[in-house]
């Protein structure tokens, strides 16, 4: 323990020592806390970093004494307020919970009861801690408060239920929820993991503001070191259950001490400083043309009798993609990039607009032409748990595709397999395995051999490496890279993840509502976007270098608006820092600029802040240069 | 943009486990529990009894005696021997008539239930799959069904012509496969999003392909317990049927019928009613416990336990 | 509002659907099952020739669509036809009273046949459920606020007793234990409210199984669910949770268990019940209608109980919806 290191003078409004909380299970007794000591000070802000499985959600948990079983607490105290909180009988506790310590958590959309207006739900809570409140003042307060961390219309959204609000609104709503009875100590889980990253981005600033005005001191706990750093004071970083450093923020990220620490910080992925140089575009022949795509869904109107309003879902997409290139689409949810993931692979028929694999119209095919398409264009999912089913041996679940389409007569099968298995990194004796052991990124390659058996020449990548972790990610991108060069595949990957994107695709489309709103080429994208979206976007990752584009200049306002209801003239203007009048009456098609980009803005790219991209420096250089320790 | 992992810290992902994995543990679970041995262990002694009783017992379920009418079980004074549970108002022996019942009314019951379930989910299942108006369709058809009480049915049916078994059978399954079919199609319908469909199609399986080689065998273990409680009600139905008269018909016995004559001679004789009563009750019982364990072992399992 | 009312339009036109649909499934059975409904009206002496005369004048030789439509029309207008037997006084008339000639006229009205029976069967049902709530509700609840501890062991044990008694020997078994032995209730028959408890406590055991199962489960589930915990760190009270969330989102499951299930049981369970305790209701009327082969009335007790099964279900899915706006219909 490093007093001196902490910012703030005074005394200490919460102490723990010692604290080691273990699972106990049939198969033993498995410690996930091991004799964790901090401090938080009032009015700072304490950042705890740590990958999963590091033990930093129990953590948050024990700090308000809410640890059940199997989980148990083996030793230690948490004191508050001279009293230890462990120790506590449960009337206590619960006098001190939403009252003096409030807790947020993961999982915004779940946190509520889903059957009574998430304002009803605040209301009950607040009028539980501060019952001397009438019932019109507890009301109006809180949504003087729901105004305040900018929910539009407060008054109407009181009344509205959780499943009504995105997991950004959720978020808003519980740091209301937590900070209306003006607590001492905030603990934070993790926020804004669920969130996008714009929306991360603003309930970030958020927070630290509202931690200024109610003088309220914040645990902050988080997995990206990227988000962490944007608003905390001193810093822990937790390693399976240890506390391995503790350090004032910016020194933790320029001189870590650690190991793990400096292993931690190298992780971030960089997307302008250190970055390799990104893949060429090809200059093959056209494989894919998606021309004007549209896709809209019905949806029943609550508020009409027989009424129905459309969802439009993706409206008018359009780009092409040519042999042997890595294309990559990004966007943020909602932004319609799974609808055209569906219509890509054939699993649904767009309304307008043509899908042509080489010239031809998918949407046509049936039957054999269909089963032949199939096997020559492949889409890889999102979830490795999901995808593959589990009551097949892994063998027979790659050489499906082979029985599918009857290629290989039966008895090669399984030479066939085994050699895609190698191909992959399985070992061939998984073969007559069930899938329930393997880890996230074997499945994955289960599903990617599952795909490649077919000797496809176009693979649909959609989140495909999203659920993995870093390193595992890598070594699947090295993969693919492998099978580029051997076998001359086409790659489009769909992915809400910059860093990936900018380290392997030649050109990029960016969605926004069902629109693509910019195409550039890599280096161009992030060196000089012209849209101010894509700023906004690359303003908002969380990396610890230094950005091109400043988070105060591109901070978006609220949310997407709702798919049913896009305002007329551009869909971006009601969130976009650059929005003039000319925006509200006409709404910007995609445009060729004078650097080789499409760009649907008004402003051209020339009328955006211009971007220094050659000065920037990494934050985090020494990361950089020092070896990893082992 | 999300950061990337969303697993939970704690918990091993569930959707990891596969399903035979997964039922493998349940009945493990299951057996870890006394109230299952115990149940198992009645159910396998009534079963054996069923079998072998009739071949160890030196009487007959069917042959009247009016010299050994109305003995008493062997328990009260004036049973006798070879009639442990005593006779009845014609001098038969109860125990070996309510094995007999217990065999027949058990045969019924997994028979029907068989051929529900596999009804009712292959319909369930292709309304989920295909939807639209084929599911709606379907599925109006069930609510018919379901809205038809089945005492209503049965004895329409089985009242105007003469039960047998199988006609009994048929009643049964027509009466309640619309709830196996209500089951498997909300299943199917949550399945049928699940990314492995997905890739299923994508791999260009046809639908029948998916509906048999997917996603049948991921929902039906599940129904399938409950299918195990399923027995035991069909049980009481023929149980009913036998009292109300639309059963099988005597001379064969069943527990209906054995209630039914027994209630005249309650005051003199009740154990004609109440004996055979209590045997039905304890092979029920026994199938009931056993089926509600595999529930919560089920239900314990998935919600993440060991 | 707008969502009600679409709602409602909907599930009553599709519920009239489903509901002419089981009369037609009803009345066609009834049709081409044996036994000519004539011979029954007439009884069996009656000669040839006027059997086939009469059938003819009633519309019974018509083809089976258009007696079906003739039949609707009735209903339609209110009007549920006369019973094949009972007479005017309620005894059976059936046979060799009119077999020179058949007049309707002197045959009960089934709409009054149903009309007498129908709250001798209601007051059961209320009872029974009564009853059933009073059994399930404590147990469910313990079961469920403490899985996995001895009241979840109590509920399992409980329910899979009761749900393992066949209700025609409870009835038996009750009938000498407490009306025969001990004196203490009246069972057979209807000559005040007491003959009712007994055949209530019968419906009862067969009911409260389900009922207590689907409580624990639910509320378990409910327990385990994060909004519940979360409740709890953010300053509200246990019990707050329990009464005002919990309970509240339990109760989703539980009333489309009593739609799609219990209604269904209950039904059941009254005609046999009625049946044993020869209880003046609509199901000993209909059970009584199957073997006399009295097609008007069994028709008429068929739509009766769907229309009331149909009519059951849409308001429990309009109650689910208004609870739990997540859900669509």
């Amino acid at each position: 323990m490093a007093p001196q290191s902490m910012s703030k003078p005074g005394s200490p409004l919460m102490e723990v020592r010692d604290l080691s909380v273990a699972m106990r299970s049939e198969s033993g007794v498995r410690p996930i806390l091991n004799t964790i000591d901090l401090t938080v000070m009032p009015r700072s802000v304490l950042g705890i970093i740590g990958e999963s499985g590091s033990g930093k959600t129990v953590l948050s948990r024990a700090l308000v004494n809410w640890i059940k079983p199997p989980l148990a607490i083996t030793s230690g105290s948490v004191r508050y307020g001279g009293r230890d909180l462990l120790a506590l009988p449960e009337e206590e506790m619960a006098a001190l919970r939403g009252r003096e310590i409030a807790y947020i958590g993961a999982n915004p959309t779940s946190a509520l009861d889903p059957t009574v207006p998430v304002g009803h739900q605040i209301l009950e809570k607040l009028r539980a801690v501060a019952p001397q409140l009438s019932r019109q003042d507890a009301r109006k307060r809180i949504i003087d408060t729901l105004d305040a961390v900018r929910i539009p219309s407060p008054a109407k959204r009181f009344d509205e239920y959780p499943f009504q609000f995105s997991g950004g609104m959720m978020q808003r709503a519980l740091i209301v929820d937590a900070l209306v009875s003006n607590p001492k100590l905030l603990i934070a889980d993790n926020i804004t993991q669920p969130l996008d990253v714009t929306v991360a981005a603003q309930i970030l600033r958020l927070l630290r503001d509202l931690q200024k005005d109610f003088d309220t001191a914040v645990v902050f706990i988080s997995s990206a070191l990227g988000i962490v750093s944007e608003i905390a004071d001193d810093m822990i970083v937790l390693d399976r259950g240890h506390i391995v450093e503790r350090q004032p923020v910016n020194a933790l990220l320029e001189k870590p001490e650690h190991g793990y620490t400096r292993e931690l910080i190298a992780k971030v992925p960089k997307i302008w400083t250190g970055a390799a140089e990104p893949p060429a575009p090809s200059a093959q022949n056209v494989v894919l043309d998606v021309r004007d795509v549209e896709k809209t869904y019905e949806v029943r109107d609550r508020n009409a009798i027989f009424a129905h309003r459309k969802v439009q879902a993706v409206r008018g997409v359009s780009f092409t993609v040519r042999r042997g290139e890595n294309f990559g689409i990004i966007g943020e949810s909602g932004c319609g990039k799974s609808t055209l993931s569906r219509l890509l692979s054939c699993l649904e028929a767009p309304n307008r607009g043509q899908i042509l694999f080489e010239d031809r119209d998918i949407a046509t095919l049936r039957g054999k032409d269909l089963l032949a398409l199939r096997r020559r264009f492949q889409l890889l999912l999102q979830d490795p748990y999901n995808a593959i089913a589990a009551h097949s041996s892994i063998g027979r679940t790659i050489a499906e595709p082979l029985l599918i389409h009857g290629l290989v007569p039966r008895r090669e099968i399984r030479k066939r397999v085994s050699a895609v298995m190698s191909e992959v990194g399985l070992s061939p004796s998984l073969y007559d395995q069930l899938p329930v052991g393997l880890s996230a990124g074997q499945r994955q390659r289960v599903n990617i051999a599952r795909a490649l058996v077919l000797e496809p020449e176009l693979l649909i990548l959609d989140e495909t490496l999203s659920a993995l972790d870093q390193v595992e990610q890598a070594k699947l991108l090295d993969l693919f890279e492998t099978l580029q060069a051997r076998r001359g595949i086409t790659y489009v990957y769909i992915s809400h993840d910059l860093a990936m994107v900018r380290r392997v695709c030649a050109r990029i489309a960016v969605m926004y509502l069902g629109r693509v709103v910019e195409l550039s080429d890599n280096e161009t994208l992030f060196a000089s976007s012209s849209h101010p979206y894509t700023r906004a976007l690359l303003s908002a990752v969380p990396t610890v270098e230094e950005k091109p584009y400043k988070t105060e200049t591109y901070l978006l306002e609220g949310e997407p608006p709702d798919p049913i209801d896009i305002p007329p003239g551009c869909s971006f203007r009601t969130r976009c820092p650059f929005a003039f009048d000319r925006c509200a009456r006409e709404d910007p098609r995609l445009t060729l600029l004078s650097d080789g980009s499409l760009s649907a803005c008004h402003l051209e790219g020339s009328g955006l802040p211009a971007v220094d991209i050659a000065g920037l420096q990494p934050v985090a250089t020494v990361a950089q240069t020092r070896p990893v320790a082992p | 943009m999300t950061s990337s992992t969303a697993q939970a810290e704690i918990a091993p992902p569930s959707a990891a486990d596969n399903q035979r994995g997964v039922t493998r543990r349940i009945l493990a679970r299951a057996w870890s529990y006394t109230e299952m041995k115990l149940a198992a262990a009645v159910f396998l002694l009534l079963v054996a009894l069923t079998l072998f009783g009739p071949l160890l017992i030196d009487a007959s379920a069917t042959k009247m005696s009016v010299a050994d009418k109305f003995l008493p079980p062997l328990f009260m004074e004036g049973g006798r021997l070879p009639h442990f549970l005593g006779t009845d108002q014609l001098g038969r022996d109860l125990l070996l008539r309510s094995l007999v019942g217990l065999r027949n009314a058990f045969a019924i019951g997994v028979v029907s239930v068989i051929g529900m379930f596999i009804l009712g989910c292959a319909i369930g299942i292709y309304a989920g799959y295909r939807g639209g108006w084929v599911d709606v369709i379907l599925m109006r058809l069930t609510d018919v069904q379901m809205s038809i009480p089945v005492i209503i049915l049965a004895i329409t049916i089985l009242g105007m012509s003469r039960p047998t078994a199988v006609s009994i059978i048929a009643v049964l399954i027509l009466a309640s496969w619309p709830v196996y079919a209500r089951v498997s199609r909300g299943v199917t319908l949550a399945e049928r999003q699940k990314e492995y469909v997905r890739a299923a199609k994508i791999l260009g399986a046809s639908d029948l392909r998916i509906m048999v080689r997917h996603i049948a065998p991921s929902i039906l273990p599940p129904i399938a317990f409950v299918a195990v409680l399923d027995v035991a009600r069909m049980m009481i139905f023929e149980a009913i049927f036998g009292f109300i008269g639309i059963g099988i018909q005597p001379p064969t016995p069943t527990f209906g019928t054995i209630i039914s004559a027994g209630t005249q001679y309650l005051l003199n004789a009740w154990w004609i009613t109440i004996v055979p009563g209590v045997l039905l009750a304890l092979a029920l019982g026994s199938l009931n416990l056993m089926g509600g364990v595999l529930e919560r072992a089920r239900n314990h399992i998935l919600q993440g336990g060991e | 509002m707008a969502f009600a009312i679409e709602f409602f339009l909907r599930r009553i036109s599709q519920g009239l659907v489903i509901v002419l649909l089981v009369a037609f499934v009803i009345f066609t059975l009834l049709r081409i099952v044996p036994g000519d409904p004539i011979r029954i009206i007439l009884g069996p002496m009656t000669p040839a020739s006027v059997l086939e005369q009469t059938a003819k004048d009633l519309g019974l030789r018509d083809p089976i669509l258009v007696q079906f439509g003739r039949f609707v029309g009735q209903v339609a207008t209110g009007d549920l036809g006369r019973s094949f037997i009972r007479g005017l006084q309620g005894g059976s008339a059936g046979g060799s009273q009119d077999a020179a000639g058949y007049n309707p006229e002197s045959r009960a009205s089934v709409a009054e046949l149903i009309g007498t029976a129908l709250p001798y069967s209601l007051q059961l049902a209320g009872l029974g459920i009564l009853f059933a709530l009073l059994v399930a509700v404590p147990i469910g609840m313990a079961a469920g606020l403490r899985a996995g501890k001895w009241p979840d062991r109590l509920g399992l044990y409980v329910s899979s007793l009761f749900v393992s008694l066949p209700n025609i020997w409870v009835a038996v078994v009750l009938i000498f234990l407490l009306s025969a032995k001990a004196d203490l209730l009246p069972a057979i028959g209807y000559r005040g409210f007491s003959y009712t408890i007994i055949p209530a406590m019968v419906v009862a055991i067969e009911l409260s199984p389900v009922m207590i199962r689907a409580i624990s489960v639910s509320v378990a589930a409910n327990l385990g669910e994060i909004y519940y915990d979360v409740g709890m760190v953010r300053g509200l009270s246990r019990w707050t949770m329990i009464f005002k969330h919990v309970l509240r989102n339990a109760a989703v499951p539980l009333l489309n268990l009593f739609g799609a299930q219990m209604i269904g049981m209950l039904l059941g369970g009254l005609f046999v019940v009625e049946y044993i305790f020869s209880y003046p209701g609509v199901g000993m009327l209909t059970i009584n209608a199957v073997f006399q082969r009295d097609f008007p009335i069994i028709q008429a007790v068929a739509i009766l109980a769907s229309g009331a099964l149909v009519a059951i279900n849409m308001l429990v899915d309009f109650t689910s919806t208004t609870i739990d706006r997540r859900l669509k219909f």
